[in-house]
């Protein structure tokens, strides 16, 4: 990493890191994400890629190391204040809340840029009435970029699985972030449905002016959309560059190989 | 794409101020409160009447511990804990407080000034529940499940404990002039506070039973009653999205806790003396035992399990020494039945056989206009 690129950077990581016991779960991970930009974050399974999320988010505090956004130290903060700082992030096991209505689960993340009292709630004053509003009017206006008016209405939990990964979605964007972080938004999705996601997470990332860092298993579509790739094995960041760099990369490959049941279907591919 | 706050320049303009939407459903309260104190003498006898004081009072009591454990999901076991405090403290205000102006207590000249006391002891005995829901609630953020089940349980059990010690109750305007700030410490011990007049007529508890109703619907349907079920829905995506746990979980506990001893404060009187046990876990579980069976989160739900369950007995009044027995049947078959709760986190007016029912019942009275 050079210099330039760090100083550039909206999410600047440098050497975090966490370890349950004895397991090293993610060590000495790093990356500069810079504005707009698109990376993925790949490796086999258990190679720490969720804990490195759970890392940035705050739900884990690192052990090592620092992770400034825009400048601001954030590794120390509460999960809720890094929300506030500007990531945002979508989970792998889909946790949506599920009793909710799709609308409520969007307008649940407006919640962060609104102001709450519990006298204005009490008294339904101006202010708050107009919030209300101004919430339903930005969920709906995110929940239709993905098709998801129609159900505003619905439980959260009723919705078939790649809507309910698309919710996810647009319930990380209602938090209104710099960052997007995306854990494998494509599983179980059939091959029609990832290439419209791909369009979409590329057109998020412009309309929006976001980086998004994404994790995904389907190399397609990974080496398709980002620009720069990182791969994690054994909680090691064992290779980072461009996909043609990281398709040749011979340590990629192995780590790849290593692991029997998807060396030919994820990787084959792309070597 | 526009930001929230860029859609809330925009909304003023469509949203007037509306005065009747923040004020008619207070006035509102007063009116049903009206209503019932009017209706209900002509309607039922005066024991009718006491049994839905007490209704009103667990309506209330069931209503305030869904906030906390319906909408929040913090099992909370120390309801009663709370709702012992504001009994005592309002029983004792109106108790010490007619000696002390009047020289008697329950004196009819001294009625409304009675009333008075009344109020603001309820209104004393909710801010010092609220307090203690504070000091309880702030454990609660490193706590989870079966551990905070067992701290407010504890806490509970610290008020009937702290009750019970308590000395001998005083019976005279000298004896409580005296006493100073040590009144605090004569409430009668284990045979409870006695002699607190029963001010709280139908009015009174139909007024605060609404008022919470409206406070508990006003939350529920709000951001930070969304805040709420999304900490019970799943902790960390709340916390993701910006949720901040420590804040709502408290401002649960405290406004739990906070109607909690209100639903005591009227419950010390309607003629009934508070006692230790009413601090202990017995009260509680009745109360849990109300807002599971009703659904977690559905505020109908609770308000229509206090009216049965406190009623049930009343109706088979053969069946009293059964009590314990048919709450336990009735939780178990509920649990299999709707495991849910009657209404689950839903109102009444929300469900689809409900909503069915009526615009059903509209289509008939269509085709049969024809
Ligand atoms: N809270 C935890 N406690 C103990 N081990 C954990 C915890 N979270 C993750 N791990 C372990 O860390 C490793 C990396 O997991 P994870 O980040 O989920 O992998 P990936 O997302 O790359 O598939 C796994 O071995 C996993 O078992
Ligand atoms: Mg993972």
């Amino acid at each position: 990493m050079s210099t330039a690129e760090s100083t550039t950077a909206l999410l600047d990581v440098r050497g975090i890191g966490i370890s349950f016991g004895g397991l090293k779960a993610v060590q000495d991970f790093s990356i500069a994400l810079p504005p707009r930009g698109l990376y993925g974050l790949i490796g086999p399974n258990g190679a720490g890629k969720t804990t490195a999320f759970n890392l940035l988010t705050g739900v884990y505090t690192t052990q090592t190391g620092m992770t400034t956004l825009a400048g601001k130290r954030i590794e120390t903060l509460k999960p809720h204040q890094i929300a506030a700082a500007g990531i945002a992030r979508t989970f792998q096991n889909i946790r949506l809340f599920g009793e909710l209505s799709v609308l409520d689960n969007v307008k649940l993340a407006c919640h962060l840029r609104g102001k709450h009292t519990l006298l204005g709630t009490l008294l339904r004053s101006p202010r708050f009435v107009a919030q209300e509003e101004a919430m339903r009017l930005q969920a709906m206006e995110l929940l239709s970029i993905f098709g998801l008016e129609r159900v505003a209405d619905e439980s959260a939990r009723n919705l078939p699985y790649g809507d309910q990964r698309r919710l996810e979605i647009c319930r990380a964007l209602a938090t209104q972030p710099k960052v997007l972080l995306l854990d494998e938004p494509a599983a179980g999705m059939n091959p029609t449905e990832k290439v419209e996601l791909a369009e979409s997470i590329r057109a998020i990332r412009d309309r929006f002016g976001l980086a998004i860092l994404l994790i995904e298993h389907d190399m397609g579509l990974v080496m398709k959309i980002c620009e720069r790739i990182t791969v994690l094995d054994h909680g090691q960041t064992i290779c980072s560059g461009t996909p043609s760099q990281v398709q040749n990369d011979p340590k990629v490959i192995e780590a790849y190989l290593g692991v029997e049941e998807t060396a030919e279907g994820v990787v084959g591919g792309a070597v | 794409m526009k930001t929230l706050a860029q859609h809330q320049q925009d909304v003023p303009g469509k949203v007037a101020t509306r005065w009747d939407v923040m004020l008619l459903p207070w006035v509102a309260c007063i009116v049903v409160a009206l209503v019932v104190h009017f209706a209900s003498p002509v309607l039922v006898n005066e024991y009718w009447q006491n049994v839905l004081r007490r209704v009103g009072v667990f309506v209330i009591a069931a209503v305030s511990l869904n906030i906390v454990n319906g909408y929040a999901g913090q099992f909370s076991m120390g309801h009663a804990g709370f709702m012992a405090v504001g009994a005592y403290v309002a029983g004792a205000t109106t108790y010490y407080g007619s000696l002390l102006l009047h020289g008697s207590v329950n004196d009819p000249n001294f009625y409304y000034q009675g009333i008075g006391l009344m109020l603001g002891g309820i209104g004393l005995g909710c801010v010092v529940a609220a307090i203690a829901g504070y000091l309880v609630g702030l454990p609660s953020l490193r706590l989870r499940g079966d551990y905070l089940a067992i701290v407010t349980l504890g806490f509970g059990e610290i008020i009937r404990v702290m009750l019970e010690l308590t000395k001998g109750q005083l019976d005279n305007a000298a004896a409580v002039k005296d006493a100073g700030a040590k009144l605090l410490i004569h409430l009668n011990g284990p045979s409870g506070f006695f002699g607190i007049p029963s001010y709280a007529n139908l009015f009174w508890i139909f007024l605060f039973v609404s008022v919470t109703c409206l406070i508990a619907y006003r939350i529920k349907y709000s951001s930070t009653g969304r805040a709420l079920l999304s900490i019970r829905e799943d902790e960390i995506a709340a916390r993701s999205m910006g949720v901040d746990l420590t804040k709502y979980k408290v401002r649960a506990f405290v406004l739990a806790a906070a109607l909690g001893g209100v639903a005591g404060g009227l419950y010390s009187h309607i003629g009934a003396n508070p006692s230790p046990t009413d601090a202990g876990f017995q009260r509680s579980f009745d109360v849990i035992l109300l807002v599971v069976l009703g659904g977690l989160g559905s505020i109908s739900g609770s308000v229509l399990a206090a009216i049965v369950l406190i009623l049930l007995p009343e109706v088979l009044r053969e069946a009293q020494q059964y009590r314990l027995i048919i709450f336990a049947l009735l939780l178990i078959i509920m649990m299999i039945v709707r495991p849910k709760g009657l209404f689950g986190v839903k109102e009444i007016w929300e469900l689809d056989w409900f909503t069915g029912w009526f615009s059903g019942k509209r289509r008939e009275r269509k085709a049969g206009a024809k």
